[in-house]
């Protein structure tokens, strides 16, 4: 028995104190600088993080650089793809436009009107948008993260928590900011809650993602009365986000209240960033 | 000139687990999802080369992989490294304490290295306030131990190739 655990002693010894062959590290000296560095995350201090963002800076551009040949290559199969399908989606594209122009007029009535209504409760009519557009790096939806990369960072006054636009829908908020980029978690993450509002019954709740493309609302109150196709927006709440970014349309598949992005995050290549309110009053 | 073309196979097929490492971690596909299927290749092949061949896979380019895909996945510093120094050491453990190489002993001891990595990769996770999935957790744990025998042979052909 004594022998037995002596042996195992020398074993484990050799295994992971003792260099290895052509080895330049101990397995046991990098386990401890592993632990070290997870609990040196928790540290927030500036030259940690000025450390942090250097390394997350350089190896984003890394990446882009090593998937770049690959990205080409899918790039050509979904032009070739799309050639394919010219002339169906040359017909597609003729009835939405048929559709589109009948709109177009109603639409133009209701904007004169709403304006006019806004003038006579003089309300803040005028909103300057406040956007910084940045390119996507790396697109990167894991099934423990569903985020972007983008080539800007506190360079471009990006700060964490701020909305990611994808043109002018809510796609997800910036959470790891760095010199030249930043993480943008997207709506559709596990850990991303975003608080929303729903219309045209102006109800409050929560948008949970679930890791997969279309994320849930929670929290709505018990007697709702959610159809399919209500509009969800951000409600602003908490000073988080500016109000009414509009966010997909409601989808009710059995219990599930389902979100339907308006925003296809597959296919997103510039992000806007919103910095912040810039009103102006008439 | 066959001696030159010889060394030169040698030296590709060599430096092939460090180029693959590196690529998996840049490229941020350490975890590859079929539909229904999710496989971490990133642990296979580090347990294979660890086992089999450590000369041709250091740890301090395990280590640094492990950085690498921390930074590409979001996910904070060291957790990773960490689970990938894990496997390498059950395959370090493994490799001392056998003999015979065989398909079945690899892959029966995988489990171990499996298990005792996704525990710590679970624990640093939960620790760091990052929500998953346990289901998913689970099912990829299950087919990277069930296509462990298919890059076990892709990566022997490998191996043999890198053969002086």
């Amino acid at each position: 028995m004594e022998t037995s655990r002596e042996d195992f002693g020398i074993v484990i010894r050799s295994a992971l104190l003792k260099k290895g062959t052509k080895q330049r590290f101990s397995l046991f000296a990098l386990v401890i600088l592993s632990i070290a560095l997870i609990f040196l995350e928790t540290i927030d201090l500036k030259p940690l993080n000025y450390f942090r963002s250097f390394i997350k800076d350089t190896i984003y551009r890394g990446s882009m650089i090593i998937t770049a040949p690959l990205k080409v290559f899918g790039n050509i199969s979904s032009n070739t793809k799309e050639h394919f399908n010219l002339f169906e989606s040359y017909e597609k594209l003729k009835k939405e436009n048929k559709l589109l122009k009948n709109t177009i007029s109603k639409s133009d009535f209701l904007e004169l009107e709403n304006t006019q209504l806004r003038k006579l409760i003089e309300e803040q009519t005028s909103s300057l948008k406040n956007f910084v557009s940045a390119r996507v790096l790396i697109d990167k939806q894991s099934p423990y993260l569903n985020s972007f990369i983008i080539n800007s960072g506190s360079n471009k006054n990006i700060k964490n928590g701020m909305a990611a636009l994808s043109g002018e829908n809510f796609i997800g908020r910036t959470v790891d900011v760095n010199f030249f980029s930043s993480r943008v978690l997207l709506v559709s993450d596990l850990n991303s809650k975003i608080p929303v509002i729903v219309e045209p019954l102006a109800y409050h709740a929560i948008l949970s993602g679930h890791g997969k493309k279309v994320p849930t609302l929670d929290f709505l109150p018990e007697d709702h009365e959610i159809q399919n196709e209500d509009k969800v927006y951000t409600s602003g709440k908490e000073g988080i986000f500016s109000p009414g970014i509009p966010i997909g349309k409601v989808k009710i598949k059995k219990d599930l209240i389902q979100v339907l992005l308006f925003s296809d995050l597959n296919q997103v290549t510039f992000i806007n960033i919103d910095l912040g309110k810039s009103v102006s009053s008439k | 000139m066959a001696l030159f073309y010889k060394q030169i196979k040698f030296r590709f097929f060599k430096y092939i687990p460090i180029i693959l490492l590196f690529f998996i971690s840049l490229k941020g596909s350490s975890i590859v999802d079929l539909k229904i299927i999710s496989i971490n290749i990133h642990y296979i092949l580090v347990y294979y080369w660890v086992l089999r061949s450590p000369q041709s896979l250091g740890y301090g380019f395990i280590f640094i992989s492990g950085i690498i895909t921390d930074v590409i996945l979001g996910f904070p510093l060291g957790i990773n490294a960490l689970s990938l120094l894990i496997i390498a050491a059950v395959a370090t453990y493994v490799r001392v304490v056998t003999v015979r190489i065989t398909l079945i002993n690899d892959w029966i001891s995988f489990i171990p290295a499996l298990l005792i990595a996704n525990l710590v990769y679970f624990f640093s996770l939960y620790l760091s306030d990052f929500s998953v999935e346990y289901f998913y957790f689970f099912k990829n744990s299950i087919f990277t131990f069930i296509f462990y025998p298919i890059l076990w042979i892709i990566f022997s052909l490998i191996s043999k190739l890198s053969e002086y």
